[in-house]
């Protein structure tokens, strides 16, 4: 107990003196997970809009596809973008392994499938009288699925969080597509997992109050945001 | 002479095996107030739908003004700018009323300044100046219907569609929206609402339309039979 008291005090030293390691970590952590999160909500939310809207063949095998790859272990995504990316791969050339894009390649495969589902199911959740309404007042198809997105934006924000809280928390696609390289591509978590298995624990811990400050910041945002729209 | 708006040949909708409506022939001319009357479940809602273009017929033919309608989605976009239904339980989008009144012009391309105008003057004709920044979810029953029909009436269609627009609204709101009515029909709007009150006919100076078990008699074929309900419960052919 006492050791995790002296770990706690250590990391909030190493937070206020905006120690060098902390920074980094924290700072590659949240550009990847924003790009990647970014990236996966350019293609997750109009996905997740058309599975929810859409009539087409094999719409049930799409959903159970989607649902079933929110439960892929972030290795597998890790060892399959590496196989992509490795010089040997077919997109070796691009020479992208080992960078904060490789990482933000895989993380975004990671969240889209969370942020389709989502969206998928607080669009089903809406009210039925969304699009004819829009419809009839004269808005194009496109206008009115504009607007069913505006009526269910706290939905579609939830799915986007969903996604952010699990990229920035993953370690197996930064370790295995970033590679843990200092100052360049270690993250919170390949630095926790790096520092904890090298007895710094308090370093480790440092970036786990960080990593749930961030978390808890984040949900805290969606509250009163959701709180502000009831008002 | 009018001319004729809408013109139903042999429409029918299905709901699985269950019969929604059936039409076999019913016109309703322009610049006129027409008022589709039945019990629950006749079909008014449905029929209304389709001229909106928001359902499709199972079978048959709607002409529109002279021209059929191919229910291609680009034709249906088309046009619903020229018809806007009021639904009987109107949705409004979150925001305030001024936003939701504005909507139609806006999906229209509207400039601001314009929609602002026509969001004002659709406000003032349902009896509700100064509502605009007020949100359009905490209205109660009667202001909501009314800011419903401001958000149709701004849409400055040539058909204005309204299913139940009086029903459970207070006596007040009702006779707003009966006065307004009225008077859009003398400027010579096309206007087709429903209603359970077959009474409304004769106070608003409407054409009735009955519809029983999906399907209709007009006030013209009842007006040519001594009793109303004599003329036979089968009776589908209306012009």
């Amino acid at each position: 107990m006492g050791s995790i008291a002296e770990s706690l005090r250590t990391a909030i030293t190493l937070i206020l003196s905006g120690d060098r390691d902390v920074v980094s970590a924290v700072e590659t952590s949240l550009g990847v997970a924003l790009w990647s999160v970014l990236i996966a909500s350019a293609i997750g939310v109009p996905l997740g809009v058309a599975v929810a809207l859409g009539k087409f063949p094999m719409k049930r095998t799409v959903r159970v596809v989607l649902n079933s790859l929110m439960a892929i272990p972030t290795v597998v995504i890790g060892l399959l973008v590496y196989g992509l990316l490795s010089r040997q791969g077919p997109l070796g050339f691009l020479g992208l392994l080992f960078t904060p894009r490789a990482m933000i390649i895989g993380q975004a495969i990671l969240a889209t499938p969370i942020v389709a589902n989502y969206t998928a199911s607080a669009v089903q959740g809406a009210d039925e009288r969304i699009l004819p309404t829009a419809l009839t007042l004269g808005a194009s198809s496109l206008q009115s699925m504009i607007q069913l997105a505006r009526e269910v934006r706290f939905g579609i924000m939830a799915s986007i969080i969903a996604g952010f809280g699990r990229v920035i928390s993953e370690v197996g696609i930064a370790m295995m597509l970033g590679g843990n390289i200092r100052f360049f591509t270690r993250t919170m978590t390949t630095a926790i997992a790096m520092e904890t298995s090298k007895g710094e624990f308090a370093f480790g811990l440092a970036l786990g109050v960080i990593l749930m400050a961030v978390s808890f910041a984040i949900n805290v945002f969606l509250t009163v945001a959701q709180e502000s729209h009831r008002a | 002479m009018s001319s004729v708006r809408y013109q139903l040949s042999s429409v029918q909708v299905l709901y699985g095996n269950e019969l929604g409506v059936a039409v076999d022939d019913l016109s309703f001319d322009a610049g006129r107030l027409h008022l589709l009357t039945g019990p629950n479940g006749c079909g008014k809602s449905t029929l209304l739908n389709l001229m909106a273009f928001l359902t499709k017929p199972d079978r048959g033919q709607i002409f529109f003004d002279g021209l059929a309608v191919k229910w291609e989605a680009q034709e249906c976009a088309l046009l619903r700018k020229r018809v806007t239904l009021l639904h009987q339980h109107p949705y409004m989008f979150t925001g305030t009323v001024a936003a939701n009144v504005a909507f139609g012009p806006g999906a229209r391309g509207v400039s601001k300044d314009r929609a602002r105008m026509v969001m004002k003057e659709s406000l003032a004709m349902v009896g509700l100046e100064g509502f605009e920044a007020r949100n359009a979810r905490q209205l109660s029953g009667g202001e909501s219907r009314r800011v419903a029909l401001a958000r149709a009436l701004a849409c400055q269609s040539e058909v204005l569609l309204l299913d139940e627009p009086i029903a459970h609204v207070d006596r007040g709101s009702a006779e707003i929206l009966e006065s307004l009515i009225a008077s859009l029909a003398a400027r010579g709007m096309t206007i087709v609402m429903s209603s359970h009150d077959e009474r409304l006919g004769a106070k608003l100076g409407a054409r009735v339309i009955y519809l029983e078990d999906g399907k209709v008699r007009t006030s013209e074929q009842l007006s040519a039979s001594a009793s109303p309900r004599g003329v036979g419960g089968d009776c589908d052919a209306n012009s």
